[in-house]
């Protein structure tokens, strides 16, 4: 039901009542139009992404699974274990207990080292701000999203995990693509 | 010194006018007008401050340069800006400069998160340095002792850790080496740090320079959530804030109370809770099972507990430790008298009639009245072994506030340098020495007692003098500090004389002064209040028990007699903590069930124990324990139980029920309620009153006023005559404070673990023909240690001292009175 207010209070402007040209042109015409984005589609071949055999390049930016990282000359860690991940990580997810490194068992290049460095996945929420905290460089987000498993538990990567390198590198998109 | 009258002034700190006590420090005063001042040197606990790091600049009109705040004390009509260019200037400025050598290494550094030099760089710092030069680089990390460790690349000479070494602990290790630029902090000839109370520079420390081997980067502030309790290994009882991660204790902090502990720790308190957490300690119930103990089932402990308790019947002793709590104590004493209907259980050794009257309220000294007090005489104790942060205070009275110190020990002390009059007396003549002196206060023979505790007469006379007098003919507060392991040596003479002494001097009801007992266990008042001695009820009260009740050396006759069947140690171990080891090794051969509470398994135990129950750690308890200057103190869990370890008073509580009493305990804090309940002079506190600092019931009128009135001193009591040497030696014993279970089993502090060492004078070194550092046997009849001889120039002539309670050769195995030296 239209409600149709008095001519003093608003000038209604409407439209002309379709004829018969009209009311044809707005069928036909305008649907062929947009089917004509869909045949030029057809002709362009298929799209889809044959996930997982096909893989999303991702952008350089993009957030994925964290990365730990050594000194590529003296093999060292990177980490020093100062714990600032877990105090700047707002999910609360990682948790850093740090130990003494010694001349004997020198992990990392400072003082102390990472003796445990968990990351729970399953909380992540990947804002990455543990890379921004981290002063020496040693915790990037990397390029990888594969990461749903069968266990909860399977999700706490621990340092090693993090350390090496994934067993399946995701694509990168290439500068400008 | 009496207390200052504090005088109300007002001054204006940045345009606000602000109330504040007369010659308050102004960094201080500050805090009262909400303005903050950045302090680094400046801390109240270690006295007058220096002003060495100039962070505290402020501008004070009517002076032309910049004043530190940290040492200048406000007067009427101040004004004081804070917030002026000139100051905001001279603060980014100083922090510019301190950052000059400062390493900024602090993703390694353990103090990161928690540093002021971090927070003050952010607040009043300029935020860059124009300093490109290298800094000054030194060898790091280095161990200032297996406790500390130094890094002074990050130290910004403050001087705090010196000042505590210099003018607080008075141990003078601590030094600067060096001058200018060069300056840096060490002990002479980079020996190791070691001292009773070094801890304490770990948290003094504004930087990361100063950091804890034991914690050393275990975690980060974030990681970690503080929880204030009480520290329960010594009667000093000090206030301690737990730091836990992952249910572990890793750290503990002073939590200053000045009622208590002045805001210091020894290095036991501080570093003992590895014992926590530690392989050895027992975390489910034993079972002696075919002469072994193995680990069993809660219900099945408790019932062969509660069965060899039935078979015993009424023939049950009980011993508490230490470690125990009023609460704990209270139920088993009411398991032993109510349930079993034994009257024999102690835990102090001590007549808790001569408890009663030297307890009692109206002669009752306090903490800070040690502090305060015109004259302090220590007598038969040893306060950094007894009760180490009580040393702190003493040293702090005399240093500070003039408190004119004397020392009366039979052991050379290490308060004598501070003493303006220090005397020996021998071993085994507490109470002659006690009569000579009362008897020099009071006029009468002082001769004949003094002989018989072997002392000089001109000294004694001198000692009185100087108590009625204060010295220099002003008579004022005095505090007699007094070791109760002298009733143990001596009690019937020490109480009723010592008692005449402080009414000699006017002591009761006197505000300021009076007695302060210096207990042998850490809860040992607690225990006598709540009515866990021999013959004597909750709040010193009437006991409906017949017969004789037998106290410590009693229950080990009446084991070794057969009258008694059963022993219930809790928190105890009779041939580690009580005198004559081979008397109660006898009587525990003869025990039929030894029920234990333990944390460790220690010698007694794993020999005799039929049923050892696991102990919570002081750290997981609950209840309350009683400072010896009548501080009713609680504890709070601060961890969750380790192992299967249940709590005490629920491991009592179901005894009692398989024995056929409901206690009607049902939590812990059901537990203090009844024990409030039942002991008068505690009537009305709860755990919310009691709160973080705790309550002093003698300084309630109304608690105070609900103490029994003690019997009469007995006044035929006579003194007993120290053993006379005769060409051998008498035997006096004392406890270090690295003795226990917890020193042991830490494994930070094992190296402090003492050997046994004979401390004798030189006189008697000479005629025996053995040298400092020589390995002898120190034998009397029968039973005989091996120690190594330590020469102390004070010691009478006449005397040796040997320690108690270690692990090997302990002085407990000796019982004469009299001992012989032979070369190893």
């Amino acid at each position: 039901m239209s409600w149709t207010p008095g001519d003093d209070a608003i000038h209604v402007v409407r439209p002309p009542a379709p004829g018969a040209a009209g009311g044809t042109y707005r069928v036909f015409a305008e649907t062929l139009r947009g089917l004509k984005t869909t045949f030029a589609r057809v002709a362009e071949g298929v799209h889809t992404i044959q996930y997982p055999e096909q893989k999303v390049p991702v952008y350089p930016r993009f957030r994925g699974r964290h990365r730990l990282h050594k000194f590529e000359d003296t093999g060292l860690e990177k980490c020093v274990g100062c714990s600032l991940c877990a105090a700047a990580c707002p999910a609360d997810c990682i948790r850093v207990v740090a130990a003494e490194n010694t001349p004997e068992h020198r992990v990392s290049a400072g003082e102390r080292y990472a003796a445990v460095y968990e990351i729970n996945l399953s909380r992540c929420i990947f804002c990455g701000y543990c890379e921004v905290a981290c002063p020496f460089d040693a915790i990037t987000m990397g390029n990888d999203y594969e990461m749903s498993d069968y266990q909860r538990s399977d999700l706490i990567f621990t340092k090693e995990m993090l350390l090496a390198e994934p067993v399946e590198r995701t694509p990168l998109r290439a500068e400008g693509e | 010194m009496p207390r200052p009258e504090p005088k109300t002034i007002t001054f204006t700190i940045d345009g606000r006018e602000v109330q504040a006590p007369e010659n308050t420090i102004l960094v201080d005063a500050a805090k009262l007008g909400d303005v903050e001042i950045p302090v680094f040197c400046y801390e109240p606990k270690l006295g007058a401050p220096v002003g060495a790091c100039r962070m505290c600049l402020v501008e004070i009109e009517g002076i032309p340069k910049l004043q530190t705040g940290c040492s200048t004390p406000v007067k009427d009509g101040m004004v004081v800006h804070t917030q002026t260019d000139r100051v905001r200037e001279a603060q980014a400025a100083v922090v510019e400069f301190l950052l000059i050598n400062h390493p900024l290494d602090c993703p390694v550094c353990d103090k990161g998160g928690e540093c002021p030099l971090q927070d003050i760089s952010f607040g009043w710092g300029g935020g860059r340095s124009r300093f490109i030069e290298p800094k000054r680089h030194f060898q790091k990390p280095l161990e200032l002792s297996p406790l500390i460790a130094i890094d002074r690349e990050r130290c910004i000479l403050c001087y705090r850790c010196v000042r505590f070494s210099q003018e607080v602990s008075e141990d003078y290790q601590l030094i600067l080496h060096e001058r200018g630029a060069q300056t840096f902090v060490g002990t002479f000839d980079g020996h190791p740090y070691v001292a009773p109370f070094s801890g304490n520079i770990i948290e003094l420390c504004p930087v990361g320079a100063l950091t804890s081997r034991p914690y050393r980067f275990r975690a980060r502030p974030w990681d970690i959530e503080g929880s204030g309790s009480v520290c329960g290994l010594c009667p000093s009882q000090c206030n301690v804030t737990f730091t836990v991660r992952d249910d572990r204790v890793l750290r503990v902090l002073a939590r200053q109370n000045d009622g208590v502990d002045d805001g210091w720790l020894c290095d036991r308190g501080r570093f003992a809770y590895q014992a926590i957490h530690v392989d050895e300690r027992i975390t489910e119930p034993l079972l002696r099972d075919g002469g072994t103990l193995r680990p069993v089932s809660w219900e099945r402990a408790l019932d062969e507990a509660a069965s060899l308790l039935k078979k015993a019947g009424s023939r049950v002793g009980a011993l508490a430790g230490g470690g125990t709590t009023n609460e704990e104590g209270f139920l088993l004493q009411r398991l032993v008298r109510e349930v079993a209907g034994s009257e024999h259980l102690d835990a102090a050794g001590i007549d808790p009639v001569d408890a009663w009257t030297l307890l009692d309220p109206a002669l009752q000294a306090s903490m800070q009245d040690v502090e305060y007090a015109h004259t302090v005489l220590v007598v038969g104790t040893e306060p950094v072994d007894d009760m180490p942060i009580l040393d702190l205070r003493i040293r702090k009275g005399v240093r500070r506030n003039r408190v004119k110190l004397a020392v009366a020990t039979p052991r050379p002390s290490s308060l004598d340098a501070n003493a303006a009059l220090s005397l020996r007396y021998a071993p085994g003549g507490e109470g002659a020495f006690v009569a000579a002196l009362t008897a020099a206060v009071y006029g009468g023979d002082i001769e004949a007692p003094a002989a018989a505790a072997d002392a000089s007469v001109d000294e004694i006379r001198a000692l009185a003098e100087l108590l009625r007098t204060g010295g220099d003919g002003a008579p004022g507060d005095v505090v007699i500090v007094w070791g109760t392991s002298m009733l143990a040596a001596d009690g019937g003479a020490v109480a009723p004389a010592l008692l005449k002494l402080a009414s000699g001097l006017n002591l009761s009801g006197r505000e300021g002064g009076g007695l302060l007992a210096v207990p042998a266990a850490a809860n040992e008042r607690g225990l006598l209040e709540a009515g866990f001695a021999p013959g004597m009820a909750p709040g010193f009260g009437e006991t409906d028990g017949e017969g004789e009740a037998h106290a410590v050396a009693g229950i080990a006759a009446a084991l070794r007699a057969g009258d008694l069947t059963a022993l219930y140690l809790l928190h105890d171990d009779p041939l580690v903590t009580r005198a004559d080891t081979h008397g109660w090794d006898h009587a525990l051969e003869k025990t039929t069930a030894v029920i234990a509470h333990s944390q460790f398994l220690t010698a007694g135990l794993l020999e005799h124990a039929n049923v050892v129950f696991p102990a919570e750690s002081y750290a997981e308890k609950e209840g309350t324990i009683t400072h010896p200057d009548g501080r009713v103190q609680r504890l709070r869990p601060a961890i969750g139980r380790q192992g299967s370890v249940r709590a005490e008073w629920w491991v009592l509580t179901e005894l009692a029920k398989r024995l056929g009493t409901d206690f009607g305990v049902l939590t812990g804090a059901m537990a203090s309620q009844q024990l409030f309940a039942a002991v008068p002079f505690y009537n009305g506190l709860t755990l919310d009153t009691i709160g973080g600092k705790g309550v002093r019931w003698p300084a309630d009128a109304a608690l105070a006023a609900a103490y029994p009135a003690a019997p009469e001193a007995r006044r035929d009591a006579v003194y007993a005559e120290a053993a006379e040497p005769n060409g051998a030696l008498r035997l006096g014993t004392f406890r270090s404070i690295w003795v226990g279970a917890d020193v042991e089993a830490s494994p930070a502090l094992k190296f402090l673990a003492p050997r046994q060492m004979v401390e004798m004078a030189p006189s008697d070194a000479q005629r025996l023909g053995v040298r400092h550092g020589e390995k002898v046997l120190v034998g009397g009849d029968g039973a005989s240690v091996e120690a190594i001889v330590a020469l102390r120039d004070a010691a009478l002539p006449g005397s040796v001292f040997l320690q108690t309670g270690i692990t090997t050769n302990a002085a407990n195995v000796l019982d004469g009175p009299l001992v012989e030296i032979r070369k190893a």
